[in-house]
């Protein structure tokens, strides 16, 4: 191939790239400088580090960071184990397998706000999980400050379980039989055929569900927002408080807003880290 | 060390097919029996029931006087070789083969020596730090025999150990599983479809078709007399020449003299034969199955010293020089037989194609008119309908 075909190939995506995150990048480094009001666009006003400095001595903002690093830490976790678990037993099913995947894939097809405005309702009032809670302990359920961090991670699990569960799913498919088999006449029962047969051969599907499910999980927006809207301001991850604070109605300070989405950006880097070291070593491994 | 003994085995599966049925068998301590039988004979259920990886629908299953039935694959103590050697393939050749040690805690330092042993006796002292990937199908078949080995377990169980190999690695690696199996003395169960390593392995040897036990037997045992038209025509390569044939006896003043009528020619039977057999008196002038191995053929212009009416006419159609010996095909006017293989040719069938294994100096060429001398007195005879031996 010679130089000129190439360009004519890599010329059309290199422009997409540039046009669609190269350019949005600098714009927002250059924003995140800047005094920009959402009501007064045309006046940018360079401030230095003032936005910055105002971030991070905001304590929502903290609080913004902490929660988003607990979600992520509990949230990755349990859908990649709840997944594995679910598609070991769809694994086990012959008849009417169709049904079941069909039943666990729902929350993942329903539209996040949708399912999180139908997955509200059970705890509002009326509702059967709050009908449920006023028959067995006298008292009337409601959403609060102290609860709701809870209800979004436990309706976040059960939203993006399917991921984990149909990923993993396919990949027992490839196990070869006679592998497991192998295993069992060696002596291993369940556990031991779950460490050392059927991890291993899932081993980079884990490593993919993982870093999807951390990206994921990081910047997670619509169910939260659909939670806590204006009412629970401590519930809200990054992403919510960005908007939040880039769109709130009569100040909407959009240099604020740029300068806490560079350190969203910064942060799922030092957050995804440690997936990428081990991803780039495996690759090393596999070469030698 | 341990005997096995299965006791009317049945396989039913779901969909109403009978895989196995009332399959008998019994293994002497520190047995090599080899089950072998065509593609899909049932021969490898039969295995995976003894392994308890297959449910069985009824009879049982004994290792000494226990009776293995309801006892979980793991708790059977007995190791396995898989046709695709299942290895483990994150895990390097010592950690595969000291796999079922760790599993049963074995202390480390035992653990190492015992994979050391066992690298020695399989030639993989330089391989045991590589991964199943870096290793030649033959390596992985013989890590896939350590992990069965360091376990000293009651039974070995083989499936199809040897038909991912090439030709000249599975001539040694028989040889090989062979030898080491006498060393160690476990109690064996083989499976294969590949009648040579059937012969050339097992102390005993047990054909199945179509999921129903034909004979049980030494090799020498099932090949000098075999008990029905499938097991004469699937033991031995080049295969048993099988045709319609009729006996006649013509009487004559110093003793009678019989003849096969094959086709439209005749073929003089030594009384011998016949005095060994009395049954074969009632199948006089009627249809039987005549069977000739092709080392019972040979060029007359080599051996000349041969009753002339023991003679075939053919002409020659392919002719194999393989060096030590001449494989001589041709055609026979009587029909072929069919065994029931049903992984024979089918355009073999009928066509009364005649296999001669002939000396190597025979110089019949494609297109000569040969003669052909028959040992007679190792002819076979079946009943036409129900396909068995005519022996007593």
């Amino acid at each position: 191939m010679n130089r000129r075909t190439f360009w004519w190939f890599t010329i059309p995506s290199v422009i997409v790239m540039l046009a669609l995150m190269v350019f949005p990048l600098i714009t927002t480094v250059w924003l995140g400088f800047q005094k920009l009001l959402l009501r007064d666009l045309n006046n940018p006003e360079w401030v230095g580090w003032d936005n910055y400095r105002d971030v991070l001595s905001d304590p929502e903002f903290w609080a913004a960071v902490q929660f988003t690093l607990v979600f992520v830490v509990v949230t990755v976790p349990a859908s990649m184990v709840f997944g594995l678990a679910v598609a070991l037993l769809l694994d086990r099913i012959g008849r009417g397998r169709a049904i079941y995947m069909a039943a666990l894939l729902l929350p993942f097809i329903v539209t996040p706000v949708v399912g999180t405005l139908i997955y509200e309702d059970l705890f509002e009032r009326g509702g059967l999980v709050s009908w449920l809670w006023e028959v067995f302990t006298d008292d009337a359920f409601a959403v609060s400050a102290s609860n709701v961090k809870v209800l979004i991670v436990v309706q976040y699990i059960w939203y993006v379980m399917p991921f984990a569960m149909i990923t993993f799913f396919a990949g027992l498919q490839t196990l070869p039989e006679e592998r497991v088999e192998a295993a069992a006449l060696d002596g291993a029962g369940f556990w031991r055929n779950l460490w050392h047969v059927t991890l291993p051969h899932l081993r980079l599907l884990v490593v993919f569900v993982g870093l999807i499910s951390v990206m994921d999980a990081y910047r997670v927006y619509d169910s939260v927002f659909v939670w806590t809207g204006n009412r629970f301001t401590e519930a809200h991850t990054l992403a919510v408080y960005n908007v939040r604070i880039a769109t709130a109605f009569d100040i909407g300070r959009l240099g604020k807003g740029n300068a806490i989405a560079v350190l969203t950006v910064i942060g799922i880097f030092v957050v995804l880290i440690p997936f990428l070291w081990r991803s780039y070593r495996d690759q090393i491994a596999e070469r030698t | 060390m341990s005997t096995v003994t299965l006791k009317n085995l049945v396989k039913d599966y779901p969909n109403g097919f009978r895989a196995i049925t009332d399959l008998s068998l019994h293994l002497d301590d520190g047995e090599f029996l080899v089950l072998v039988g065509p593609s899909g004979c049932g021969k490898s259920t039969a295995l995976r029931m003894i392994a308890g990886l297959e449910d069985i629908t009824s009879g049982d299953i004994y290792v000494g006087d226990r009776r293995l039935n309801d006892v979980a694959p793991k708790d059977r103590d007995m190791a396995m070789v898989f046709q695709n050697y299942a290895l483990y393939p994150q895990m390097t050749v010592a950690e595969n083969i000291a796999f079922p040690l760790k599993l049963r805690r074995v202390p480390r330092a035992e653990r190492e020596a015992q994979v050391r042993q066992a690298a020695e006796i399989l030639e993989l002292t330089e391989q045991l730090e590589k991964k199943p990937a870096h290793l030649s199908g033959g390596q992985r078949q013989r890590v896939a025999m350590g992990r069965a080995i360091v376990r000293h377990p009651a039974l070995f169980l083989m499936d199809e150990p040897l038909s991912n190999l090439d030709a000249k690695l599975r001539v040694q690696m028989r040889a090989d599983i062979a030898g080491i199996q006498r060393e160690l003395g476990v109690t064996t169960f083989y499976v294969t479809h590949d009648q040579v390593e059937a012969m050339t392995m097992g102390d005993r040897v047990a054909v199945i078709k179509d999921g129903i036990l034909q004979q049980v037997d030494t090799p020498e045992g099932i090949y000098g007399s075999p008990d029905n038209v499938f097991v004469a025509a699937f033991i031995g390569s080049p295969s048993m020449n099988l045709y319609e044939a009729t006996l006649e006896r013509h009487e004559e003043a110093g003793g009678d003299r019989y003849s096969v009528v094959l086709g439209d020619q005749r073929l003089a039977v030594p009384p011998e034969v016949f005095a060994e057999r009395p049954a074969l008196a009632e199948h006089l002038n009627r249809p039987v199955v005549v069977g000739i191995r092709p080392e019972h053929l040979e060029d007359a212009a080599v051996v000349a010293d041969h009753p002339d009416d023991q003679r075939l006419d053919a002409t020659v159609d392919v002719r194999e020089a393989l060096g030590a010996e001449t494989l001589v095909h041709f055609n026979l006017s009587a029909p072929s037989v069919d065994s029931g293989d049903p992984d024979a040719l089918d355009e073999l069938r009928d066509s009364g194609r005649c296999t001669a294994r002939f000396s190597a100096s025979s110089t019949a060429r494609v297109g000569d008119r040969a003669r052909v001398n028959v040992d007679a007195r190792h002819l076979h005879f079946f009943d036409r309908q129900t396909h068995l031996a005519i022996r007593s």
